[in-house]
């Protein structure tokens, strides 16, 4: 006679409260594959836990982008984020697709450069580039986006002493009818050092101001905040051509689009509120078509997005290792992936999944991390069915920033595989090993 | 182990204690191990059972009984084994 299948016994006390007004989802969403590939295939060749992404989804949502934006505009311009995540494969995917490369750092510019882009096609942000890296940007022709005032007057001695043009924008800060104003990158538009640091660049005679860039923030959830930072440059490019009689070439909005992941305290899942790209495309586009700018003359239009074009690529594959009470009665779990390489869970309440589908008897739990800090929480409250130990389980949408703000702490940081277009899964980044780390170390001799 | 008095389990798993006002769910399973409680049979008794009837290996089952346990002690659904009786 065959046995009946086992499910774990669970009490759950019913509480009084305000019900959901979603009620309960009728059926556990479950993530058995990747691309087709067996999540229990992927994990028993490459271990776990283990990071995988998606070059189809890279691919597919890149091309929703560029077409959401290129319908609307007619000179749009992608560049790659490249600290959203600089692995080279994920970088190649992106350059492939023609995007340019916006870097913040030496370390970014020369990845670039080794991945082949060439110089003049690298955007140079960020607040900290030191003298030699200035040489670097100039000597490959990139596009500095200048943050101060001291960075400019180096960029000044800097041209002067090599004898060489630069390439120039400036970032700008602005009021876009948000909260919180992001003032501490770049020139401020709304008191004037913006204009005031435009105006000393066309009197620089080794400096081609060329852009105007700005970004407004991250995940913003508001396509309109776009607008309005994009009628403020148009104003901007216009009185500069009003003065020197000259037309700059770019107008660069940064990134800061919202993925689908959903912010911690948010009420509603980020699946139903973050704006598409057509919503982000259509009020850029508009303000800039609809501002003083003529048609003829209207600038190329950047876009730096990054977190909205890998995060839904990227899943973490992890596996259960123990099932706990605390002392309230509270269900607690502990994975073996924690918070050392999910930098967004401080900020966002992951979707965490199983590979099949499991009892329909949901529990509120929490899922820790398996570091022994008190800090590694991967979601505090969760609605999970009762899993065994050795149960695989999917952590979706950690493509962006994950892989670049993730923590050597406690233990190696997991192999990160591709799963091409046709299906065939690559290694992009090794598992660490106990050389990897102490090849960098040195023990003085006593 | 005893179940107190003031608890009432219906027979689509609805638990409802009259002493604190407080109500609970049981999936299939639990209320099943709740019969078998309530019928005072033994924790060897159970297991025999179970492993006869379900596909499961008597660790396994062993972790969840317990840990079933503590949560009926939590909710005060049990009553606690007399802690003066050391046999």
């Amino acid at each position: 006679m065959t046995k009946l299948v086992y499910e774990k016994p669970v009490i759950s006390k019913i509480t009084a409260g305000i019900p959901s007004k979603f009620g309960l989802p009728t059926r556990q969403k479950f993530i058995p594959d990747i691309d087709g590939i067996p999540v229990e295939k992927i994990m028993e060749e490459y271990g776990s836990p283990v990071f995988v992404l998606s070059e189809k989804t890279m691919r597919n949502t890149f091309a929703q982008a560029k077409q959401a934006f290129e319908t609307r505009y007619p000179k749009v311009q992608f560049a790659w984020s490249y600290k959203t995540n600089y692995l080279n494969a994920v970088c190649s995917i992106f350059h492939d697709q023609g995007a340019w490369a916006e870097v913040v750092s030496a370390f970014e510019f020369q990845k670039a450069l080794s991945l082949g882009v060439n110089g003049s096609n690298i955007l140079f942000n960020g607040p900290e580039k030191s003298e030699e890296d200035l040489k670097l940007a100039i000597e490959h022709n990139a596009c500095i986006h200048i943050d101060h005032f001291d960075e400019l007057y180096l960029l000044i001695k800097v041209t002067r002493e090599l004898d060489k043009k630069a390439r120039v924008a400036i970032r700008i800060n602005l009021d876009a009818g948000i909260y919180p104003i992001w003032d501490r990158f770049g020139f401020n538009y709304e008191n004037g050092e913006a204009w005031n640091a435009i105006n000393r660049i066309m009197l620089a005679e080794k400096l081609d101001l060329i852009g105007l860039h700005t970004h407004i923030g991250t995940y913003i959830m508001s396509a309109n905040a776009y607008a309005a930072a994009a009628s403020k440059l148009a104003n901007l490019y216009m009185a500069t051509h009003r003065k020197f009689d000259y037309w700059l070439k770019y107008i660069d909005l940064g990134g800061g689009f919202a993925s689908k992941n959903t912010l911690k305290g948010a009420y509603m899942p980020g699946t139903e509120t973050c704006p598409s790209f057509d919503e982000y495309a259509e009020a850029i586009s508009n303000a800039l078509i609809s501002s003083e700018i003529p048609h003829e003359n209207l600038p190329v239009l950047f876009l730096e997005t990054g977190r909205a074009l890998i995060d839904d690529a990227g899943y973490l594959l992890t596996t259960v290792l123990a099932n706990k009470r605390s002392t309230t009665g509270r269900r607690t779990m502990v994975i073996d992936a924690g918070v050392n390489l999910l930098f967004t869970s401080f900020w966002y309440n992951l979707g965490v999944y199983p590979t099949r589908q499991l009892s329909s008897h949901l529990e509120e739990s929490t899922i820790y991390g398996p570091l022994c800090m008190n800090i590694d929480v991967i979601r505090d409250a969760i609605n999970f069915p009762q899993v065994k130990t050795g149960e695989k389980l999917v952590i979706e949408r950690v493509g962006a920033y994950n892989m670049t703000q993730w923590m050597q702490f406690i233990t190696f940081r997991p192999n990160v595989v591709m799963i091409d277009l046709e299906g065939k899964m690559h290694i992009v980044r090794k598992k660490e090993n106990l050389d990897t780390l102490t090849s960098l170390e040195q023990n003085p001799k006593r | 182990m005893k179940i107190t008095e003031d608890i009432k389990i219906s027979d689509n798993g609805f638990v409802f204690n009259s002493r604190t006002g407080d109500s609970f769910n049981l999936n299939p399973f639990a209320l099943e191990l709740m019969k078998n409680i309530e019928a005072e049979k033994s924790f060897d008794q159970i297991k025999t059972e179970v492993m006869e009837k379900y596909d499961i290996d008597d660790l396994s089952f062993e972790k969840d009984f317990y840990e079933f346990c503590a949560l009926l002690k939590h909710h005060q659904i049990v009553l606690q084994d007399n802690p003066l009786d050391f046999k």
